[in-house]
């Protein structure tokens, strides 16, 4: 059941923001993950502030130079479907994809997306986890399937749901948070916070603040770029292991890139190790496999996700692969 | 109506002959109507929203209740304050186990009793106090409001590890449900002895739970001492007579509604607390009451399929022939005694010809929510080893699985006393029409042919099976009216729990008195207006109810008759039906329309009242089945596409095309949840709760984990003993097979033998690199 909340549905980002300087104010965008936590009892609400009023936060549209500006509030079926990110950021589209379900997919925004709380069934459950202000992680412990392997500082070990930020950490996007204080823009990979620095938020967002749009950065050219995605059913269902690429490719090798993995952490997960093995390289088959070697080497798997190691290497080869066929 | 008024395959076409009163029925020799792919008889209602579903239940001046649950696995209740509850605005009734009239005695299944609210909470989500209120936000808020004061216990989640030593006690006398169940014939040792091939694996499946789309529930009125409950049920009666015994009430004086179902599975066989509770609160409160659970609520209290831990060993000659089988299988239907093991040896006693069998089932209480039935219970567990453990040994003896279960067609049911023959077996004609409707041969040679290339591999399996039940029995009464405009009442007290049992019946009668199907309007699950009936389950509702349609439709048809004979100054035996129309057989121009026969006028009306026949002495009527599927193993990451399925099913005569191609779909699709996404997580090491309580992190199959490709071959075998219209069951059956089915392809493509529960990337993945280390 839903707690007793005011709703208000501001005209303004900045009427937006005032609302929700005020105590116990929650976002509400699509509602599919915002719905869900209040129903749950994950946290609480005292005022949910709609930002659907705000038609600037709408669309998809190029920029002036030429990379491309996602409003806060494009549903992930139109980022999915745009032709611009089909055919410069495939990758991202493909992570759009493989989100959720058709309706979520309709409903969900990608500002809500980048913003969704974690799916551990301790912090959706009723267990005062740390991340709640509890004083006790029950995953580490506990039934940890479907939890992290790498980045977890041995505190809260949720791995991020998106299957869009792992994407535009590749493509090196940046969020626009607005504010009190004004506007900033974020590198999306500094955007997530890991439990090391904060175990309780999962977005350097401040109270009152808001995304309002992403920006890609024009694409380079030679850049190749995928999503791959593996999960427990073959729909609606969030990744156990997936890897976002985004690599530029000149003469035959790598120039330059990056290698997101999702599923694998309680952020988006750059894979540093794959990338420093593969730029400078050409994708052949020693290459790849010495990649999808790397990527696990210092994986701290749990007592029960000791799959994802397989599991990580058998699609980052799978996907390297691909690439490089091009 | 003019003969060309009528629906295609009724035109110009005689009702079957009319035995003379008390003859047996004999299956039909032809049919018009059975076995034609009607759609639902309740279609418009059900597509239209115009059905009215027990959740969909609104009366005037209904209040809302709401249950408050124990968080624990293991707690007792040491006190319960509800004063501040009692304050809230909008509550009108608070009740918990010290409440005049609420400590009531309370049977789970069978056996051991406890409380409505029992102060000893034995599972996460036993009921410890219940509120009503104008809204269901109400109620809820005031269930928060409730303070419990909960001395926790220790708990034990895991059967696995529930009987050794210093377990935490689910009961006093320990966590053994009872002495473990025992089945022998012949000697094993004897039989292992003269195997030319021995093999032992142990296997296990995981716990499933049911999730009907309707949420268990009901609502309750009293008017003065009547009781009057519309439950989402799959038996009426059921709900009546324990709730009239557990408030000791007659029957008379509780009325249970449940003309719609939206899905039971199994779990809703019997009533709940929620329906006692909901009569104590519409009591407290002198208004109705309208009491649905929530979907949690539901995973943690209404039922599952119990896990189960199997060993199998098994030998065979090096020609098939099966000489032993020792079974042995460890489960729990949790807190309370529930069949936590119950029939999951049953296909290893009696699928196949084999003279040395031993089993042995041990069900074991652990600290979790009480079992249901859940869809052919014990079976697809049991075949998961059973069918598994023939493909292994098939390929040990080189020969192909269809093969070596064609081998061993038992002729009689070996496990039950005196041996009794199956009134129809067609094992063999499934295994057979099956294999050569999926091209078995072929797609094994393809397989064989594709080889090492590429890490996507081909895989077929199969796997086939029996289904203890189905056959149906007495008790049935239907009563079917006749009205003077030739149009009729059919009155049952079974419930459609979504199969449309209600078309099937509403196509015999069709078929008995040449009537158009619109033209008969249907009274069912209703106690205070139809005849008692058992409750819709063990795919026993066609084979029990048609039969006794089909007799209350002749006995309408042997009044009708016997008016006319009166009218026409002829004898009934002369008579015939044709066209609306009754007929004399020798002189054609002798003829009455059945409007205008003087009785019926007269009267109004004609009732005939049909019951439900003996079964047929020293005999078993039994469905049987074989699947067969193709599946693509990515044998990298350990995703599995199904590709296709095959179903070839004996269960007798096929009554309506339409109806059975939605089991047996419905059927595979419950299968593939079972091999493939579903399993309960309960938090054992920490707090014993249960982990995954929605339905995103309890995985049922979607829409993509199912292929487009399910093909259905009906293996329509004569049956003329059954019953009078040849049915068998079909709704469990069809998911006996298909989890060890897919198992076995898989293995096919990949050489690995999942044989836990569920083949999913987390298992598969891990099992795929483990074979590869290995090499
Ligand atoms: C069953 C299910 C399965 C799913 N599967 C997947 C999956 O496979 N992959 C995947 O990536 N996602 C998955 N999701 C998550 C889904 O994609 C998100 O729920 C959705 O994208 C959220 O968008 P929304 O607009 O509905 O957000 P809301 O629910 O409105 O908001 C989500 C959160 O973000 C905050 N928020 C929203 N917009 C902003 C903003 N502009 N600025 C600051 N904060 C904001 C809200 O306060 C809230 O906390 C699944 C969700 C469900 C319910
Ligand atoms: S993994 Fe994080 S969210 Fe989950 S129980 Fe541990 S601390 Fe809580």
């Amino acid at each position: 059941m839903l707690p007793n909340f005011k709703y208000v549905r501001p005209g303004s980002v900045e009427e937006a923001i005032d609302h929700l300087t005020s105590e116990g104010a929650r976002v509400h965008a699509g509602g599919t993950d915002l719905l869900g936590c209040l129903r749950d009892n994950v946290f609480g609400a005292l005022k949910v502030v709609s930002i659907n009023a705000l038609d600037d936060l709408r669309g998809i549209r190029q920029t002036p130079d030429r990379g491309v500006r996602i409003g806060a509030l494009a549903t992930i079926t139109q980022v999915e479907n745009h032709e611009l990110i089909n055919e410069r950021y495939k990758g991202l589209a493909m992570g759009a994809s493989e989100v959720a379900s058709p309706q979520l997919r309709n409903q969900g925004t990608i500002g809500g997306n980048i913003c969704q709380k974690p799916r551990c069934w301790y912090y959706r459950g009723e267990f005062h986890c740390i991340r709640k202000g509890g004083n006790l992680c029950y995953a580490f412990g506990g039934e940890n399937q479907f939890h992290c392997i790498f980045g977890s500082d041995k505190k809260c070990c949720i791995v991020h749901p998106s299957d869009i930020a792992p994407a535009l950490v590749a493509f090196d996007a940046r969020v626009r948070v607005s504010g009190h204080k004004g506007d900033r823009l974020v590198p999306i990979e500094k955007f997530y916070v890991l439990p090391g620095e904060d175990v309780e938020r999962e977005t350097v967002l401040e109270a009152g603040e808001i995304v309002t749009e992403i920006i890609l950065p024009p694409i380079i050219e030679g850049t190749r770029s995928s999503y791959r995605k593996v999960r427990a059913r073959r729909s609606w269902d969030f990744a156990l292991a997936g890897v976002a690429l985004a690599l530029v490719l000149k003469g035959g090798k790598v120039e330059s890139g990056r290698v997101v993995l999702s599923g694998a952490a309680p952020v988006p997960w750059r894979s540093h190790t794959v990338e420093k093995v593969i730029i400078g390289q050409k994708l052949d088959s020693k290459t790849i496999t010495r990649a999808a070697e790397t990527a696990v080497h210092n994986a701290e798997p749990l007592a029960k996700n000791s799959y994802k190691i397989p599991l990580f290497k058998a699609i980052i080869e799978e996907e390297l692969t691909k690439i490089a066929i091009g | 109506m003019k003969a060309s008024d009528k629906p295609y395959y009724l035109r110009g076409i005689p009702v079957p002959e009319t035995p003379a009163p008390g003859k047996e029925l004999h299956p039909w020799k032809e049919t018009h109507v059975i076995g034609k792919p009607l759609s639902r008889a309740d279609a418009y209602q059900r597509v239209s929203g115009a059905a009215i579903f027990p959740s969909d239940t609104l009366l005037p001046d209904m209040l809302y209740g709401a249950i408050l649950r124990c968080p624990y696995p293991n707690a007792l209740v040491k006190s319960v304050d509800v004063s501040q509850a009692e304050r809230l605005s909008g509550v009108r009734a608070v009740i918990t186990g010290s409440t005049p009239g609420a400590d009531l005695k309370w049977t789970y299944l069978q056996g051991s009793s406890t409380k409505l609210f029992d102060p000893h909470c034995r599972f996460e989500g036993e009921t410890v106090a219940a509120v009503a209120a104008e809204t269901p936000y109400q109620a809820w808020d005031a269930v928060q409001t409730i303070s419990v004061q909960y001395q926790v216990l220790p708990y034990t989640v895991d059967e696995r590890s529930a009987i050794e030593p210093g377990a935490p006690k689910v009961h006093q006398p320990g966590n053994r449900v009872g002495q473990p169940e025992k089945y022998q014939r012949g000697g094993v040792e004897k039989g292992f002895s003269e195997a030319d091939v021995v093999l032992e694996q142990d296997y296990r499946t995981e716990c499933e739970l049911h999730t009907p789309l309707e949420l268990h529930g009901c609502v309750a009125k009293w008017d003065g001492d009547q009781l009057t409950i519309w439950e989402s049920t799959q038996g009426v009666y059921g709900v009546q007579s324990k709730v009239a015994q557990v408030l000791a009430l007659p029957l008379s004086k509780v009325r249970v509604v449940g003309h719609y179902i939206g899905g039971g599975f199994g779990s809703k066989l019997q009533p709940g607390k929620y329906t006692v509770i909901a009569a104590l609160l519409a009591k407290a409160a002198a208004r109705p009451v309208k009491l649905f659970l929530s979907r949690e609520e539901t995973f943690l209290s209404c039922g599952n399929r119990p896990p189960s831990n199997m060993r199998l060993k098994a030998g065979v000659k090096k020609d098939g022939t099966l000489t032993a089988l020792q079974f042995s299988v460890t489960g729990t239907g949790g807190a309370y005694p529930a069949g936590g093991v119950s029939l999951v040896d049953w296909l290893i006693r009696d699928l196949y010809t084999c003279p040395n069998v031993q089993t042995e089932a041990i069900d074991i209480f652990t600290h979790t929510g009480p079992a249901r039935p859940f869809r052919a219970p014990g079976h697809p567990q049991g075949s998961w080893a059973l069918e598994q453990m023939l493909d292994a040994l098939a390929e040990k003896i080189s020969m192909d699985p269809v093969e070596l279960r064609l081998k061993n067609i038992p002729a009689f049911s070996q496990a039950r006393d005196g041996n009794p023959k199956y009134t129809t077996t067609g094992l063999r004609e499934c295994l057979e029409t099956g294999a050569k409707t999926f091209g078995w041969r072929e797609a094994l040679q393809r397989v064989r042919e594709s080889g090492r290339a590429g890490h996507i591999k081909r895989g077929v399996g199969m796997a086939a099976c029996l289904w203890v039940a189905g056959g149906g029995g007495p008790p049935s009464t239907i009563i079917i009216k006749l009205f003077s405009d030739g149009s009729a009442n059919l009155n049952m007290g079974a419930s459609d729990i979504g199969t449309g049992t209600k078309t099937v019946m509403a196509m015999v009668l069709s078929e008995e008195l040449g009537l158009d199907i619109d033209r008969i309007q249907i009274e069912n699950a209703d106690t205070g207006t139809t005849q008692y009936a058992t409750p819709s389950g063990g795919s026993k509702t066609v084979p029990t109810e048609a039969p006794a349609v089909r007799a209350a439709a002749v006995h309408v048809k042997q009044q009708l008759l016997a008016m006319a004979a009166e009218d026409l100054k002829t004898q009934a035996a002369n008579l015939i039906i044709k066209d609306g129309e009754i007929v004399a057989a020798s002189d054609p121009s002798k003829k009455i329309k059945i409007t205008d026969v003087a009785g019926l006028k007269k009267r109004g009306v004609l009732v005939g009242v049909g019951y439900r026949g003996p079964n047929p002495k020293n005999k078993v009527t039994n469905p049987f089945g074989a699947q067969f599927c193709e599946v693509l193993v990515n044998t990298r990451t350990g995703e599995v596409e199904v590709v296709r399925f095959v179903a070839a099913q004996d269960s007798g005569r096929v009554m309506n095309r339409l109806t059975y191609e939605n089991q047996v779909i419905g059927g595979i699709t419950m299968g593939i949840g079972l091999a493939m996404t579903e399993f309960r997580v309960l938090d054992k090491n920490e707090t014993g709760k249960l982990c995954n309580k929605n339905w995103h992190d309890y995985k049922l199959p979607t829409a993509l984990d199912v292929p487009s490709d399910i093909v259905s071959v009906p293996v329509e075998l004569e049956d003329s003993e059954a019953n009078s219209t040849g049915a068998k069951g079909l709704g469990e059956p069809v998911t006996i097979p298909t989890a060890a089915a897919i198992a076995n392809a898989v293995y096919n493509a990949t050489g690995i033998r999942v044989t836990t529960t569920p083949i999913n990337p987390v298992q598969l993945s891990l099992l795929l690199s483990e074979a590869k280390i290995k090499g």
